[in-house]
């Protein structure tokens, strides 16, 4: 369960938001509505002025970015010195953990990533999975994805697989998106306007 | 008529114009058998070794410096990194003199751990490391701020600390900046003279015996305190300027792959 209630400055931009939901939620807006700077906050890479995260019932508001276990994903994201199987296995391994071999295989069969390589050489899309397979597989209490699933081949039904999986591994998803459309396949859509997030409830989403 | 490519090349011709006199005369008319000495290659040696140390140098002690710089907000210290370039360049090899010298507190401390900076290796070092650190942090810390920080924060999200995340993910993906600014820092280190004309104006350590630095011994022929005159300065200078140019070039050229 994220519970988060923050009011951040950035420049002349202020959001105001409040999120409450467990499993996979959705902020969906327009560009410059706010989206990116809610996920920044609640990772840690932006100042709070106001309000609190909790994660689970952990609450983080202050904590640094390293120990929050917060992992922020976009389109961006890779370590493109790595080996498909190094980069996936890369936050896991830093925790001290290790993941079962055969869970590893299913994760990474289950988003698509069925080639090797070095990650730096691999097309935006496939960098995005190795990235959103890499942070799951390290078990963080969430998982923001910002935009990251754009691009994506057969989104939607990535995005399903990966709330599943996010679901099974017991780590809070939250993914932005332009469109109110991918509420359906959250648990909860908020719509952010403005720097405003409002929450839509699952019934009334398109 | 482009007037500014004009101008730029005018500028270029103003900066370069003495190197290619000297080019000229100390490969030509002026050429003197001194200036290629074994003395003079032995310095040229020092030089290199030495400069190549500090680089070394600075890339394991300045680099987390000018990430710091480069990802945080002190604005106190981005100032001081340029301290010791902005002095005129003896006050370092004085400071490193005083630092080391047997009646301060200091020196008696450095000493009693058999740090010696006078007339050493460890003192050239020393010196061409603090004049061309600022050069290496300068551009390391531009190179730093143009990277994407995404994978950054991906590995931090996931518990790599600050320190963590420079080896571990940025490194390793610098390559070209590291080796420009490397390149860069050691052009720098191979031109000093004024701090190592005073703590180091010779080494008396394995395997360079009485070597002095190259832009010493230039010196040296000038002031003609070494026999050659100022025909074995002008060779001598020549033949530095040949061995600093590839290095000068392939730093910039690595600096515009990195830029890419």
């Amino acid at each position: 369960m994220i519970e988060a209630k923050v009011s951040v400055q950035v420049g002349e931009f202020r959001l105001r938001a409040e999120l409450q939901g467990g499993g996979t939620i959705c902020l969906a807006g327009k560009n410059g509505t706010g989206k990116t700077t809610l996920l920044r906050a609640i990772a840690g890479f932006l100042p709070i002025a106001e309000g609190f995260v909790r994660i689970g019932g952990t609450d983080i508001t202050k904590s640094p970015v390293e120990e929050r276990d917060v992992v922020l994903v976009t389109p961006a994201t890779c370590l493109p010195h790595l080996s498909v199987d190094s980069h996936v296995m890369w936050g896991a391994r830093l925790k001290g953990l290790r993941p079962e071999k055969e869970r590893v295989l299913r994760l990474k069969s289950e988003l698509g990533i069925d080639y090797s390589g070095t990650v730096g050489n691999l097309s935006r899309g496939m960098r995005q999975r190795v990235a959103l397979a890499t942070a799951l597989l390290s078990s963080p209490r969430a998982v923001l994805v910002d935009e990251a699933f754009l691009g994506l081949n057969d989104r939607e039904a990535f995005i399903s697989r990966y709330g599943k999986l996010a679901k099974q591994a017991s780590v809070e998803l939250i993914f932005s998106s332009q469109d109110e459309v991918d509420g359906t396949l959250a648990d909860y859509l908020y719509v952010l306007h403005d720097g405003l997030a409002m929450p839509k409830r699952p019934e009334t989403n398109p | 008529m482009n007037w500014l490519r004009l101008i730029a090349i005018a500028s270029l011709l103003l900066l370069l114009v003495p190197i290619f006199v000297l080019l000229y005369y100390g490969l030509g008319p002026f050429r003197d058998a001194a200036g290629f000495s074994t003395q003079v290659v032995r310095s040229i040696e020092l030089t290199l070794f030495s400069s190549a140390l500090a680089v070394a140098a600075d890339f394991i002690l300045f680099t987390p410096l000018a990430y710091y710089l480069a990802r945080g907000n002190d604005r106190i210290s981005e100032s001081l990194v340029d301290l010791p370039v902005s002095v005129p360049h003896p006050i370092i090899g004085v400071a490193l003199l005083i630092l080391d010298s047997p009646v301060t507190p200091t020196g008696k401390f450095l000493l009693g751990l058999q740090i010696n900076f006078y007339n050493t290796i460890l003192g050239l070092v020393t010196a061409l490391v603090i004049m061309s650190a600022p050069i290496y942090v300068k551009s390391m810390e531009p190179y730093f701020e143009s990277k994407d920080p995404s994978p950054e924060e991906f590995a931090m999200g996931m518990g790599a600390s600050r320190l963590r995340t420079l080896y571990s993910v940025v490194l390793p993906s610098s390559r070209d900046g590291l080796t420009s600014a490397s390149l860069i820092s050691m052009s720098r280190a191979l031109s000093e003279f004024g701090s190592i004309s005073i703590i180091a104006f010779y080494v008396l350590q394995f395997p360079f015996y009485g070597v002095s630095p190259a832009s010493v011994t230039i010196y040296e022929f000038f002031s003609g305190n070494m026999s050659g005159g100022l025909n074995a300065a002008v060779t001598a200078s020549a033949a530095m300027i040949l061995v600093a140019i590839p290095i000068t070039l392939a730093g910039h050229m690595f600096r515009k792959r990195a830029r890419r």
